[in-house]
């Protein structure tokens, strides 16, 4: 199923970037699609296609979300910086954690430093200072 | 009619988002707050030109669309390079 999906997004790259639906064209990108290689573990282990379309969700509202944030930056200075520690959620493939880390590092608040292989997310994050 | 000028409105809106993302560069902040304004100047600030440009063009909405996730994409994924690169504890593997 994955597979399907993977497919279906260089399709889409390919008539994005022609923007001509010929049967010659549609022959020409269904074959790159095929013959573009795949990675070997995202062949051995997907992941579930309810974490993809959840993941590929967040992305989506995330846009509307950088914008709020970038709003918020803009009309209310944030002078805190800090760093925290977000856990990884189980069962992540290599292609559900660069989606995380890009939703993560998309909104102008965070911005993830490091990915650690024990299942944590270092993610720099900009606040507004509290009066002391 | 209606579209053009919002058009203009979100090319505006871009170049302002870059002009304030850019203006935090020259501050005497650490590397990764200075990252935090240039995605809002970079990434949204361009994603908000192309959107315009959409509006006003819209028979080449399909290299604009292209163009809208490429740069959401390389400027996010570059902005994190620039993070991790910016730790003294990365290894450089």
């Amino acid at each position: 199923m994955i597979g399907y999906l993977n497919l279906m997004l260089r399709l889409a790259i390919w008539f994005l970037l022609t923007a001509d639906f010929s049967l010659a064209n549609i022959t020409i990108g269904i074959f790159i699609s095929l013959i573009l290689p795949q990675s070997y573990s995202s062949y051995k282990n997907p992941g579930a296609i309810k974490d993809w379309l959840r993941a590929l969700g967040e992305a989506i509202v995330a846009i509307p979300q950088a914008y709020i944030e970038a709003l918020q930056i803009i009309i209310r200075p944030h002078n805190g910086e800090d760093v925290i520690m977000e856990q990884v959620r189980p069962n992540r493939t290599p292609g559900l954690i660069f989606l995380d880390i890009f939703v993560i590092t998309f909104t102008p608040k965070t911005v993830v430093l490091k990915y650690h292989q024990e299942g944590q997310y270092e993610v720099h994050h900009v606040r507004r200072r509290r009066k002391s | 009619m209606i579209t053009t000028v919002l058009g203009y409105v979100f090319i505006g809106i871009g170049i302002l988002f870059w002009f304030w993302g850019t203006s935090a560069l020259t501050t005497n902040r650490s590397v990764l707050f200075k990252l935090h304004s240039l995605s809002v100047g970079d990434t949204l600030g361009s994603i908000a030109i192309v959107f315009g440009l959409l509006l006003k063009i819209p028979r080449e909405w399909s290299l604009l669309v292209l163009a809208i996730i490429s740069l959401a994409i390389w400027n996010t994924m570059l902005g994190y390079v620039l993070a991790y690169c910016s730790t003294s504890r990365g290894k450089n593997d």
